[in-house]
């Protein structure tokens, strides 16, 4: 099963789940706005994304990804809008009978993310101003 | 003629100014036309984004003739996560 949900606001991680007598591992994921761009200090990351697209091709990639390697579920937020320093942007929860899949499916599912899921990341700087990231990684 | 709707996004936003634009243009035309319109109005902020196409919110390979109403959005590289 795939569960992507596109938000504003903060994020809710997924509950874990101790009634997954099939499932082995359980792999999480929280990726965090770091202090620094390109070695410059900022306030926050503003994620923008294109409404409606962004959403069908995260979905789209999920399935994909669940397709390809034997996992049972894979669920994911992503947070839109201004997020602070240190706070979780993405959120990804795998299941699986065995570790390897879950981790290998995870690796995959976030360098695709990366690669053409239309959402963008603005820097906030501490003077205020707000430029689009350079940063890719 | 036709319509069609630009949506802008990051850098092509920050280059143009604008979220989205609204052009009328030669029956026949295609993204690649559009794009090179795109990249003359933001003048050499954009000579160096690679730009992927998205008509109607989906992604498109080669340039393809437009339509009266498509939306179309020009995607520089993404960064989510």
């Amino acid at each position: 099963m795939v569960i992507v949900e596109i938000i504003n606001g903060p994020l809710i991680p997924f509950s874990s789940n101790d009634d997954r007598n099939q499932d082995g591992a359980e792999l999480t994921f929280n990726g965090r706005v770091r202090d620094t761009e390109h070695d410059k200090a900022i306030d926050a990351l503003e994620y923008e994304q294109y409404q409606g697209m962004a959403e069908v091709e995260l979905t789209e990639l999920a399935k994909e990804i669940c397709q390809k390697f034997p996992i049972s579920d894979l669920f994911c937020k992503h947070r839109m809008g201004r997020v602070g320093i240190g706070e979780t942007s993405l959120h990804v929860s795998i299941w699986s009978q065995h570790r390897k899949e879950a981790i290998e499916a995870m690796d995959f599912f976030i360098f695709e993310l990366k690669k053409r899921i239309p959402i963008w990341k603005w820097a906030i700087l501490s003077d205020g101003t707000k430029v689009p990231s350079d940063c890719a990684h | 003629m036709i319509k069609v709707k630009i949506k802008c996004f990051s850098q092509v936003k920050y280059a143009l100014g604008k979220n989205e634009i609204i052009m009328d243009l030669e029956n026949g035309s295609t993204t690649v036309d559009l794009e090179q319109m795109i990249r003359e109005q933001g003048k050499d902020k954009l000579n160096d984004v690679s730009l992927r196409v998205a008509v109607n919110q989906k992604y498109v390979q080669d340039g393809i003739e437009l339509k009266d109403g498509d939306e179309v959005a020009f995607i520089p590289p993404v960064q989510g996560g």
